[in-house]
């Protein structure tokens, strides 16, 4: 103990409360978009720049098509938003969404940000209830655009974004970034993980008169702590399920008959305990497990919990003037401990789930540290396979070519380094798609250096390998997505076009291979005439980027006996668009063996 | 309890999440909706039985079985027996040739099948979720019916099935158990109802043929759980039908009950001890057996054991795809190097045949490694196909028989290489092994002769082609030692008979191979023991003294000529 909720999300304590204090102004202000105010740090004498976002309690900004008015994000306005292996683009609320892009415009061009970027000073993004999902989308905006870095803090949000949402967060090393206040009943931050239904509308109604002002104390809505939380407590168990390692087969299909809400938390949640502790959280899974399983009825009865969980959606700014001052902190990560969890008033059922949350993260650090025992052996195979290519040359063939014909024992041996090298990637691959590794890993950068070499040293030899098989007769052409290449290379070209945030395609150097193969086959097909020559020129194009400017292609497929080189000769004059500089790169390759 | 020990990572029993997910959906309460209607309706119309279908939304279609009017009370004891069922035979598998069914709800259903099968075909043809629902015998009826609706369904069948019973008695024997189907089926089952286990004996000392299949969402007052396993299923089922043996029988209200669990699901449970687990897999089974009523005491009492449900949990976490996808390519590497094997043997002049028998090469010791790892992959593979009924295995094979294929004809000479050269005879009657059988018979050949076209395909690609009948080395080794017993002075008349007999069945054998460009090349091979063979007694067999056949004498000729230097367009060996 003795950390304060600053220390353990970053943040100076002295900009919490303001924060949020501005956040609720904000949030009932409805004809202002935004409000900005500087907050100045006592003991260094910098300062922060907030900007707190409005809200709206009309249910049509909450929740759009029913049941659950979830969307594909904008992968233009967010590309780092999104699965790098075939899990698709992330989902939001669309109505969130369509919240912030309202706000956006005037956003990117007030004065008052556009200042503290000259400056250089701390940006945080704030929101209170509705206004809460406006932050969250507004700071990931900016850290796409890498103008700012940006904080996020938001008090009794409701839920944006859905698993990869998260999972996208987590990977770009921005999760820390967003920190979310929660009371320990507050029913607007599990709304989501419910159905659209008349009891939301209700408690909106609700909300909207007492922020109105127009009626103090409206009457509270009654009877939909039983739907709601029993909505969010099938989520919790369904992800329970998962984290517990739930092998019973009728998993997936009473999952298929049963709509589930596709949102879940992510970033760091600050649990307000309400008896003046607050607990910090960064295991998405456990924080999800929290979120049910600590409003959860216990001794106190139906109607006082449900009375609880609208107040208590107004309480943050006494309730956090209370905690901050104290540091009564408690971090969960690391695994529960026993006090916090009766602060939280778990029950032991609850405890397992967390149990299982952190064993989760466990497991996928064992399984990090069994891929980093493999790094090694991908290293071994890598060099063998890098002398190969080199011997090669030798013969003027290049590997790709010796590969194919698979005259000699090094052939032999190279297609077993092939087999074991496809052996570890599939198995990371089959790991990512299964969520096994941690999050981060398909951002790390020596993981991308290896995989990038790896693709480009031995997928032309899965190529020859391809063709020496004629695969193309069963299976169709080789080519960049789907079909008959093997996945474990998409998913490897993704992670590098995802770093230089090119599109997916821009990097297809090592399917330089694949498309000779195909032109030699389609051109003796007679396929369109056009059409072929559009694609030589381009392939022409390609390459001499890809080994003139990026150096991402070998010079090797230049050798005098390859595939290419006597395919290109054999092609029509009309065909070659850049046969003097494709000559001239031929010639200086074999004057150079 | 013991601990568990140190250096195992932590497990968890998922049985209370998963029927919580359940209880907390509606698709209970989507299942039950109309049950109490029906019911009620059955009292004005005695004897229908027919189920009711209706489309709550538009890709939604529920049916529903009613119990007999007559059976509500209580459901026919005295039609407790299992009665074989011949009509599910797509249900049999090898260790279970045969499926028995509850005669009471076998009863209810043939009288019912006539109706049965045009809604079968209607509901088939139907896209979307299928609810197949029923209480008590009705559930039984609408589980037969699921079995019988999914055995006409292919992979085109866009209707989505599930089929959930309320408080129904169990159905067959262990001719259910092999089906993967299991997976379709949820039986809610309160522990006062004494319905299911009403065939079931009442003491878990007794057996009985009975045996669960699918999904039990088990029940009490104060929670549920989901379990999978019929062994335990059966256990548990034992003790609550001990449990309310001779208690008053009422209809259980499953309405109730379920709106009673649902309100509890987000109600805590006990407080909290304190401490978290130190052994998360019987802490969390425990609590959850208790919350549907079986405590220790009744736990020791009817030898329910949890280290072994967890040692069974413990070894299923251990497959995983990932781990799946490793093996894979580490077969594709084995198989890589027999195939770079082959090609050593075959610039040695010798084919890997000879090679591997006479163990020449230092690298011939992996090769038995190699054999090993792919030899126990296949035999795996194999069983667990044949082990499951006769569609399913079909389509769970097709996948990978092209790669079972490629492995039997290149690893099962390796096999009868070991097999002749420890002094074996008759292969083929004697030891060959049940796997490469299976995969034989799976391998189905075209019926009709290849066409022109066909062959001269295949007549280019020959050289670098497998020898398509795997056992083809067991009738060469067959060959030699019938010449071995001819040229034997001391040789029977009846043996000679018999072998010269056996080496026409073996040339005109050798012969058809050939036309059909079945046999590699590589036989041809100067040192191939098929070549010494023909060297060795190539006077004796084509001495003119023999009865031979037109088909035999083309096969002496084909040899003489040296036809075979330019079999399949091949360079001269």
């Amino acid at each position: 103990m003795g950390e304060t909720v600053g220390n353990l999300i970053g943040l100076n304590d002295e900009v919490i409360h303001p924060a949020a204090t501005l956040a609720v102004e904000a949030h009932n202000s409805p004809s202002k978009q935004f409000l900005v105010k500087k907050i100045k740090i006592r003991h260094d004498l910098s300062s922060v720049v907030v900007l707190a976002f409005s809200g709206s309690m009309l249910p049509e900004d909450w929740f759009g098509q029913p049941p659950f008015g979830e969307t594909e994000i904008d992968t233009g306005k967010f590309p780092s938003l999104t699965s790098l292996n075939d899990g698709g683009d992330a989902v939001v609320n669309g109505s969130f969404l369509r919240r912030f892009n309202d706000v956006l415009d005037k956003l990117s061009h007030a004065k008052e940000l556009k200042a503290a970027i000259e400056k250089k000073k701390q940006v945080v993004f704030a929101g209170y209830s509705s206004g809460g999902p406006i932050a969250i989308l507004a700071t990931l905006y900016f850290l796409e655009n890498q103008t700012l870095s940006p904080r996020c803090l938001t008090f009794g949000s409701p839920l944006v974004g859905d698993r990869i949402f998260g999972h996208a967060l987590r990977r770009e090393g921005w999760s820390d970034y967003f920190t979310h206040f929660v009371m320990k009943y507050d029913i607007i931050p599990r709304i989501m993980l419910s159905p659209s239904s008349t009891e939301h509308k209700q408690i909106l109604n609700y909300f909207k008169s007492k922020f109105d002002k127009k009626n103090i104390n409206p009457a509270p809505p009654s009877g939909f702590y039983h739907t709601v939380m029993g909505n969010a407590s099938s989520v919790a168990s369904y992800e329970a399920c998962h984290l517990m390692g739930c092998r019973n087969p009728s998993l997936d299909i009473i999952k298929s008959f049963i709509k589930l809400s596709p949102y879940r938390p992510s970033g760091t949640y600050v649990f307000c305990t309400g008896n003046g502790n607050l607990v910090v959280v960064k295991n998405p899974n456990a924080v999800l497990q929290i979120l049910i399983h600590c409003a959860e009825l216990g001794e106190s009865n139906t109607a006082e919990v449900e009375k609880r969980s609208l107040d208590e959606h107004s309480a943050y700014l006494s309730e956090l003037k209370e905690c901050l001052g104290m540091q009564a902190v408690v971090s969960l990560d690391g695994g529960p401990a026993t006090a916090t969890l009766n602060d939280l008033g778990l029950s032991p059922q609850a405890m397992l789930c967390l149990q299982a949350a952190e064993e989760f993260e466990n497991r996928r650090s064992r399984n990090l540290e069994k891929i980093r025992k493999y790094l090694e052996k991908i290293e071994v195979e890598l060099q063998m396979l890098r002398k190969y290519k080199e011997n090669a040359q030798i013969s003027r063939l290049g590997y790709y070519d010796s590969f194919k014909l698979q005259n000699e024992d090094d052939d032999f041996h190279a297609n077993v380094s092939r087999l074991e090298l496809a052996g570890i990637w599939d198995e990371i691959k089959e790991m990512l798609k299964e969520f096994e590794l941690p999050d981060d890993f398909e951002n790390k950068p020596e993981i991308i250096d290896l995989g990038t070499e790896y693709r480009r040293l031995v997928e032309p030899l899965d190529i020859a390998n391809f063709y020496r098989h004629s695969k193309d007769k069963e299976t169709g052409a080789y080519v960049i997505g789907g079909g008959p290449r093997p996945k474990r290379y998409r998913f490897i070209q993704r992670w590098l076009e995802h770093r230089e945030k090119k599109p997916f395609g821009s990097r297809s150097e090592s399917l330089f291979w694949a498309g000779v193969e195909q032109l030699g086959i389609d051109i003796k097909k007679k396929k369109n005439l056009q059409e072929i020559k559009d694609r030589i020129r381009q392939l022409e194009r390609n390459m001499i980027a890809w080994i003139d400017v990026d150096k991402s292609l070998d010079k090797d497929v230049l050798l005098e006996k390859t595939t290419f080189v006597k395919w290109w000769r054999d092609l029509p004059r009309e065909c070659n668009s850049e046969s003097e500089r494709i000559e001239k790169l031929i010639g200086e390759k074999a004057a150079g063996v | 309890m013991e601990r568990r020990t140190m250096n195992q990572v932590p497990l968890f029993s998922s049985a209370g999440e998963l029927a919580n997910m359940v209880i907390t959906s509606n698709l209970i309460d989507v299942a039950l909706a109309k049950i109490p209607e029906l019911q009620r309706g059955q009292a004005a119309l005695p004897r229908s039985v027919q189920p009711i279908v209706y489309h709550p939304t538009p890709n939604r279609t529920i049916v529903v079985f009613a119990p007999p009017p007559d059976s509500t009370q209580y459901p026919l004891p005295e039609g407790g027996d299992l009665v074989p069922y011949p009509d599910f035979d797509f249900l049999y598998t090898k260790e279970c040739p045969s499926v028995s069914i509850n005669r009471a709800a076998l009863n209810l259903f043939e009288s019912l099948k006539n109706h049965l099968s045009g809604l079968k075909t209607e509901l088939i043809a139907r896209d979307g979720q299928l609810i197949i629902t029923g209480h008590s015998l009705g559930g039984s009826v609408a589980s037969l019916f699921t079995l019988y609706l999914l055995d006409s369904m292919n992979k085109k069948s866009k209707c989505r099935p599930i089929c959930i019973t309320f408080g129904s008695p169990l159905i067959g024997d262990f001719g259910l158990q092999h089906s993967q189907w299991n997976s379709f089926f949820l039986h809610v089952v309160s522990n006062k109802d004494p319905v299911p286990g009403l065939f079931l004996p009442s003491s878990h000392t007794q057996t009985t043929a009975y045996k669960p299949f699918g999904t039990y969402l088990l029940c009490s007052e104060l929670g549920c759980a989901c379990f999978d396993d019929p062994d335990l299923i059966l256990k548990l089922l034992t003790v609550i039908s001990s449990e309310v043996a001779g208690g008053l029988l009422q209809v259980v209200d499953y309405g109730e009950i379920l709106r009673n669990l649902k309100e509890r699901a987000i109600y805590k449970g006990p407080r909290l001890a304190g401490e978290r687990f130190a052994d998360s897999f019987s802490a969390g089974i425990v609590m959850e057996l208790e919350t549907i009523g079986i405590d220790r005491t009744k736990l020791l009492q009817h030898n329910i054991d949890i280290r072994r449900m967890e040692a069974e949990a413990r070894s299923l976490a251990k497959k995983t795809k990932a781990f799946d996808a490793k093996k894979l390519n580490d077969i594709k590497k084995y198989m890589a190097l027999l195939e770079w094997y082959k090609k050593k043997s075959k610039d040695a002049k010798k084919g890997y045949y000879d090679c591997f028998k006479n163990g020449e090469f230092k690298r011939d010791i992996r090769i038995g490694e190699f054999m090993g790892h792919l030899n126990a992959y296949w035999e795996d593979m194999v069983a667990q196909a044949d082990r499951k009924p006769q569609k399913e295995g079909a389509s769970f094979r097709t996948s990978w028989l092209f790669a079972g294929t490629t492995y039997r004809r290149m690893v099962e000479p390796l096999d009868i290489a070991v097999f002749y050269k420890g002094g074996g005879r008759d292969y083929i009657n004697s030891e060959r092994s049940q796997h490469y059988k299976l995969l034989e018979q799976w391998y189905e050949e075209p019926a009709k002769p290849p066409t022109r076209e066909e062959l001269d395909s295949k007549k280019q690609k020959v050289s670098v082609l497998l020898t398509e009948d795997s056992c083809f080395w067991a009738h060469v080794e067959e060959a030699i030692l019938s010449c071995k017993s001819l040229t034997n002075a001391n040789s029977t008349t009846e043996l000679r008979e018999s072998s010269w007999n056996n080496l026409v069945k073996f040339g005109e054998y050798v012969m058809e191979q050939i036309e059909n460009y079945a046999v590699s090349p590589e036989i041809f091979l100067k040192d191939s023991c098929f070549m010494t063979w023909w060297g060795e007694y190539k006077a004796y067999i084509a001495s003119p003294s023999n009865p031979c056949s037109l088909r035999f004498i083309e096969f002496i000729d084909f040899m003489k000529t040296g036809r075979y230097g330019v079999y399949g367009g091949s360079e001269v060996p």
